[in-house]
This record gives structure tokens, sequence and C-alpha cells, in this order.
């Protein structure tokens, strides 16, 4: 099932196209990487989906339901995590809790009970602090608690970890990781480790269009060349090596004096040639690696 | 309604451990001791204070020039007080970004102008209820009793001023997204309306009556005709400004 469908979204701010005709589709129970650089547009569609900005062109439907501008009724079915969230300082997390739990209009007894679930599974246990003590990240881990207060189907995270640092970044994709099948997770960021260890799918967003989307074993089979990387510890070596007539079939890109990437969709075939040329050259390389398809390969060359 | 009820709660929670309603408790209550305090002791102080073998006739002190000071002490301090205390009630949530979680979940703009107005009214009401039942207090304790004509109206001319300062400040917030602007939205208005008081035609209809001609009333030089219509001016004057904050005009989230 559907939990998020966007067909022909379309939005400027003074004449600059930010989004132009995007159609996007999130299934059920799916962590799903928004990626675009800095810019793209990515928040500028997410408070689309929340209805917290009009859209030019387009339909947004959230749970099979219109998105409109303005009090949306489809945020009933959504969480929302800003990029960097922010609370009222001088209340406690359950305090925080428990307002947001009556604006959204839940029961007494049930919202105490998920405002205690949701503060240990985020790692905030009991905690009586009053939330301008907290770190960014415990902020952050609050955010999510709030997000899933009212069990939404889809939760929509903007840039979760980009201000934080490598273990407050472990904790929120641990927490993001364990809604796996449970809650629909739309993630947006622009760091790409992030979407390889935690996305079941991933569409980047660029100059206003989705230019990839799928799931990352698709998009490395089907976008990325394989490759090998060769280091030598002289350059007379590698522009040798580079001349040699076995490796003609094959796209050749030197990084530096020292180092020489190959690229072809064969692997089999440019190991043997290689092995090959380095044979009759009698060259032997300090460093020869398999070059893996990452996702930050995979982004600079949608990108280029 | 359960939402505007959660928000009501929010707000006087925000006042209460921010300080708020604590500094507008404790500035007002000083001026219900002091108004009557001052009057009563104000003619012995100007003696003191008067160079030896000068001698002035000064009347002995009454009930008026203890409510004298009263309005005196709220139209001027009291009310630049209230505008401070409150001027960051929608700019401070704008330029914080602390409504958007608020919103995403459902809460109604008119929910929060509705929540917003109504706690700081409450509180409004409760530090100048205090001031003006310690000023009572203690006036019909130092003074002998006296005819005041149309006291409960000069009283209550002087807290409706309070509401539209409250809704200017809200407007303003809104407007500008930050405090300095709902400042200067507040600052303005009330420029323009003592700027309207120079013309004696406009009296009737304009806002700054409220708290200009308070004594004038209990010393039956102005008319109460005159004070009721101001006051019915500057309530449509408040709920205008609080429509206009609950309508779509100005946005908030884009």
């Amino acid at each position: 099932m559907e939990v998020l469908r966007i067909r022909g979204l379309k939005k400027s701010f003074q004449g600059n196209q930010v989004i132009d005709g995007i159609d996007l589709s999130v299934d059920e129970g799916k962590i799903f990487g928004f990626i675009g650089q800095n810019g793209a547009g990515k928040t500028t569609t997410m408070k689309m989906i929340l209805g917290l900005l009009k859209m030019d062109q387009g339909e947004i439907l959230v749970c099979g339901e219109k998105v409109s501008f303005g009090e949306t009724k489809t945020n009933a079915h959504v969480g929302y995590l800003p990029d960097v969230p922010e609370f009222y300082g001088y209340m406690t997390p359950m305090e925080y809790l428990r307002l947001c739990g009556e604006i959204t209009g839940m029961e007494k007894k049930v919202l105490e009970r998920r405002g205690v679930e949701l503060l240990q599974l985020v790692g905030l246990g009991a905690s009586k602090k009053k939330i301008r003590s907290f770190s960014r990240g415990m902020k952050q881990r609050l955010g999510i608690a709030q997000a899933l207060l009212h069990e939404p189907k889809l939760l929509i995270c903007d840039e979760p970890t980009s201000a934080l640092d490598p273990m407050g970044r472990k904790e929120i994709l641990e927490i993001l990781l364990s809604l796996r099948g449970r809650t629909t997770v739309l993630f947006s960021t622009h760091i790409l480790s992030d979407v390889e260890r935690i996305c079941d799918e991933v569409a980047v967003l660029h100059g206003g269009h989705i230019v990839l989307q799928g799931t990352l074993e698709e998009l490395r089979k089907k976008h990325r060349k394989q490759g090998l990387v060769l280091e030598f510890s002289l350059a007379e070596e590698l522009k040798m090596f580079q001349g040699m007539k076995e490796l003609t079939p094959f796209t050749m890109e030197p990084e530096g004096k020292l180092r020489l990437v190959l690229l072809h969709e064969e692997m089999h075939l440019l190991q043997k040639a290689v092995y090959e040329a380095l044979l009759s050259a009698s060259l032997i390389p300090v460093k020869m690696e398999l070059l893996e398809p990452t996702m930050e390969n995979l982004f600079l060359e949608v990108v280029k | 309604m359960m939402a505007y009820w959660a928000f009501l709660k929010k707000e006087l929670l925000e006042s209460m451990r921010t300080y708020k309603t604590f500094v507008l408790m404790m500035i007002f209550i000083i001026f219900g001791i002091l108004n009557p305090v001052m009057a009563k002791v104000m003619p012995e102080l100007l003696e003191a204070l008067l160079p030896e073998g000068m001698t002035i006739t000064i009347e002995e002190p009454k009930a008026l020039d203890s409510w004298m000071q009263f309005f005196k002490n709220g139209a001027q301090t009291g009310m630049i007080i209230l505008t401070v205390v409150f001027s960051g009630l929608m700019a401070g949530e704008l330029s914080k970004g602390t409504l958007i979680n608020m919103l995403t979940k459902g809460l109604k703009r008119r929910t929060v102008i509705l929540a917003k107005f109504t706690g700081a009214l409450l509180q409004w009401t409760v530090a100048y209820g205090a001031s003006f039942l310690i000023t009572y207090g203690y006036t019909s304790y130092f003074f002998p009793p006296e005819q005041l004509p149309h006291l409960a109206l000069a009283i209550m001319a002087m807290w409706v001023f309070g509401l539209i300062l409250l809704a200017l400040v809200i407007f303003g917030g809104l407007l500008f997204k930050n405090i300095y602007g709902a400042l200067l939205t507040t600052g303005s208005a009330v420029l323009v309306m003592t700027l309207l008081s120079l013309f004696p035609k406009v009296k009737p209809y304009n806002p700054m009556t409220l708290v200009s001609d308070n004594v004038a009333l209990l010393m039956g030089e102005a008319m109460a005709r005159d004070m009721f219509s101001a006051m019915g001016v500057t309530i449509l004057l408040t709920l205008g400004l609080l429509v206009l904050s609950m309508v779509d005009l100005i946005k908030i989230t884009e």
C-alpha cells in the first residue's frame, strides 16, 4: 500500500523554480531516503507534504487522502521531525509530550502510556530535566518521540542527523532503523553514508526533478560501472600501464600522478585484462583494490 | 476545544516558569501599595524638602490623590510593563520556530491566537485587579471616605486599554515575527492614538481617552458617555486585530 504519493508537484519562489514537476511514491513500512544537495528542495517538498507550504501545481496524497494547504487533515497520519526541532525549554520531555498529545486529542491514559514508552524508546527515560538543558542529540531524540506520539503512518524526518556528532547520528539512525516495517519513514539527508546504512529505497532530487529512484541494490546495478583502483610507486609506471593496448576497451580515470581508476560493466573482463597487462609489462602495483559502487559515487554521477 | 485548553495551560505555565507572571504581579502589587502611601506621605515629603524658613500651604491629602497616583502609574509605567512583558507572546514563538511542531499536530491558527490572548488577558486582569484591590484597601484605611463619581468606570477603562495593547503585540509579533517588531507596532499605534487626542472631536472614539481622562472623570470634568464610546471603539479595534491575526492574511509558516 502507498503511504505517500506525489504527482506533478511544482513550487517556485520569486520566479526561481525549486520543484519542477516531481513524482514520487513511498510504500508502507519502508525507510525512504530523500537525497539532495543543500537547497535542492527537500525541505520545501516536505513542508508541502505537511500542508505548511502552498504548492503551485500538482497533488500530494497521504494514505490516499489529498493534502491541502494549512491545517490539513492528512497530518493526522503524519509525524514530523524538523531539521532543528525547537521546543519549549521550560518544560520536561513528558510535559511536552502531554501538550502534543492533548493537542492531537489523545485520551489521557493512552497518552501517558505512549509517552513513557516513547521516552524509553528514544533513551530519555524518566528524565525530569528541563528541555533547555538538553544537548542537540537529546533534542533530536525528543523530536522523534513527539513525532511518533500519535502513532503516525508516515514519519517525515528533515535531515535529522546533519547537526549531530557521530554518536548522536548513530543513536538517531538506530531509532529510525527500529521503526522499519512498523512506520514508513521519509528521511531527507545529504549524508550519503546514513542513507546506505538505513534506507530501503532512495530518490535523488536535483534541479527540481527526481533524477534517480529505486532500491539501493537496483541503483548500484543500474547506474554504476564496476571498477578497479591501482596505485603505482612511480609516475612512469602508471604512464606505461595506461598506454598498454590490452586496456583500450576500458574507461580510465587517473587520480593524481600515481593512481588510476579503471571502469567497466563486466568486472571479470576488466580483471583479466588488468592482470594480463601487468604481467606482460612486468609491473607490480603497490596497491590494487575493487571499487565499491558507493552511494556517494552514484550521487556524484547523477548530479554531474 | 481540548486543544484550546491545552494551549492555554501551556501559555500560563510558560508565563509562570519564565517569571512573566511574577514580574507583572510584583510590579502591580508594588503600585497598589505605593499609590496610597505616596499620596499620604507626599505633603510631608514636600514639607521636609522645602528650604528652611519657606512655607507653602499644602492641602490635606484625600482619597482622590491616591487614585490620581493609581491612574498615573497605571497609564505610564504600568502599560509599558504590560507591553514589554507580553511582547514575545507571538513573536517569540515565530522567531524560535516552536509553533511548527504544534501546527503539524493539527493545532489551528485561531486556537493559538485565542489561547495566547486569553492567557495574557487572565494575567493582566489578575495583576491589575490585585493592584486595584490593594489601592482600594489602603485608600479606605488612610483617607476619609470621599464621593468619587464613576470610579468603577475609570478603573474599567484602563483595563480595556490593556486589551488593545495585548492585541497589538500579538498582531505586531505576527507581522514582523520578532519582539522589536511587536514593540514597534504597539509603540506606533500608541503614538498615533496620542496624536489623535490633540483633536477634541476624536476624543470619544480614541482609545487613548481610556488612560488619559480617568482622573478628570473622577473629578467630574470628563463625561462618562465619552468614556463608554471610547471603550466600545477600543473593544471593536481589539476584536478586529484578533480577527486579522486569526485569518490567513499574514503567513506564519512560509
